[in-house]
């Protein structure tokens, strides 16, 4: 049956998303199950049963008329929409989830490079020589500048999949259904990896008061150069288990939105599930921007305070405020028509 | 062996089903179930040609559709014919009669 669905799904993926065409696709479906079933049931092979009901549908230029478009099936065939392929998607997957993950380790690096000033001064500060902590400045900015050449590094990463922006494209049915399908099987994964994420940032302002009780003064080494240090490196893996976590879902959402909302493969069951409507264009714009917002006001205000202490809180209030805020910015429709 | 032209029987598709819904409203598949059967399957009536044939005849005001649900739940789109399909059918079974009469003068058994 999955075959027909499929069939079906393909040969009307190029027609206009109209109430006559989904009714006519509908009733199609409809017919081509009964008679699908009543094979089945005298006893025909799967095989069989899809050969006959696929030999017996007809030509889809005999619906043109009663559509409502007399031309759209003969310009459907020279339309230049480019349909991906399973190969390239699977490929696009891999590619945004490495690009996710550079990113993801520039950002380490730039919160790691956090730890060599602080630990070269207690270093210092120990053994009576101030001048120390030049060492760590140099590290700060060696590190700094490595994590930014990974950003720069992710954005060459994903330059073969700039077509994706500039020229129409859309996936199939079987694509789409299996993008979903994805899509579910990696949910699971995806949460365990958010939350270890989130849970080793809010773990990662453990050992300075750890340290700082047990020891009180007396380690100046452990309470002011490897405490504070661990921020930096808890908050720094963290967030990079946090943007990795994403990564396969972003490049689902990005394909399964790549079908023209105009066309019936923009009606497809997997897509319209994915779809969300925003009120307008710069909602939708503010929410694909959302993480980058947060992040650019994260270290805003952690550059100016020096509240480093406190001022992650912003990525667990974040998280938590994101969804209901889309629910808003989607204005509760659930998967329904923009027309 | 010797199929049905689909130009040829095209002008009588809707002949056909109006001929099943006289009896009572059907659905698509039961038919071209009919159709297929009384015809000792010589003729099977394409999805997408049955479709147009709804479409048209009931923008011609054949026949009138509603939507019904089947014993297993199954919701389908019921097909019923109108008085001015009654006349059309009648149209079409004298103008086949007059087809048939002409085309018959012309068709030799021998060569």
């Amino acid at each position: 049956m999955d075959t027909i669905k499929n069939y079906l799904e393909t040969m009307f993926a190029n027609l206009p998303n109209t109430v006559e065409v989904k009714k006519a696709k509908d009733e199609l479906y409809s017919m081509m199950e009964d008679k699908y079933t009543e094979l089945i049931n005298e006893g025909k092979t799967e095989n069989e049963a899809v050969g006959t009901v696929i030999s017996e549908f007809g030509n889809l230029d005999e619906l043109a008329e009663s559509l409502g478009i007399d031309k759209v099936v003969s310009e459907a065939v020279d339309s230049d929409t480019r349909v991906l392929c399973q190969e390239e998607v699977i490929d696009y997957i891999r590619d945004v989830t490495r690009q996710r993950f550079t990113v993801g380790l520039g950002v380490m690096l730039c919160c790691f490079a956090m730890v060599g000033p602080i630990l070269f001064s207690t270093i210092g500060d120990m053994i009576g020589r101030e001048g120390i902590v030049g060492i760590g400045v140099i590290l700060m900015f060696l590190l700094a500048a490595a994590g930014v050449g990974m950003f720069i590094f992710s954005s060459v990463m994903m330059s073969q999949w700039k077509f994706l922006q500039k020229e129409p494209c859309a996936i199939d049915f079987s694509t789409a259904e299996y993008l979903a399908r994805e899509k579910e099987d990696n949910a699971i994964l995806r949460g365990s990896i958010l939350t270890i994420g989130i849970i080793i940032c809010v773990l990662s302002i453990i050992p300075v008061i750890a340290f700082s009780t047990i020891f009180g003064e007396t380690f100046p080494f452990l309470t002011e150069g490897i405490g504070p240090s661990m921020i930096f490196i808890c908050a720094g893996v963290g967030v990079l288990l946090i943007i990795f976590s994403g990564a396969k879902d972003a490049a689902y959402d990005k394909l399964l939105s790549l079908n023209d909302i105009k066309t019936m493969a923009g009606d497809f069951e997997p897509v319209k599930k994915a779809r969300k409507n925003y009120v307008n264009e710069y909602a939708k714009d503010f929410m694909s921007m959302y993480w980058k917002i947060v992040l650019c006001i994260y270290l805003i205000i952690s550059f100016s305070s020096f509240n480093w202490g406190s001022s992650w809180l912003i990525w667990p209030i974040a998280g938590i405020i994101r969804k209901p805020l889309g629910r808003i910015l989607t204005g509760n429709r659930e998967g329904g028509e923009t027309k | 062996m010797i199929e049905i032209s689909s130009d040829v029987i095209r002008g009588y598709n809707d002949t056909m089903i109006l001929f099943i819904l006289l009896d009572e409203p059907s659905y698509g598949y039961e038919i071209s179930k009919r159709i297929r059967a009384l015809s000792e399957d010589k003729y099977i009536i394409k999805e997408t040609t049955l479709y147009s044939a709804f479409t048209r005849m009931e923008k011609n005001g054949y026949v009138e559709s509603y939507a019904q649900s089947a014993e297993n739940g199954k919701k389908r789109t019921y097909y019923r014919i109108t008085e001015l399909g009654k006349q059309y059918y009648m149209e079409k079974c004298a103008e086949w009669n007059l087809t048939k009469e002409v085309v018959e003068k012309f068709i030799r058994g021998d060569k």
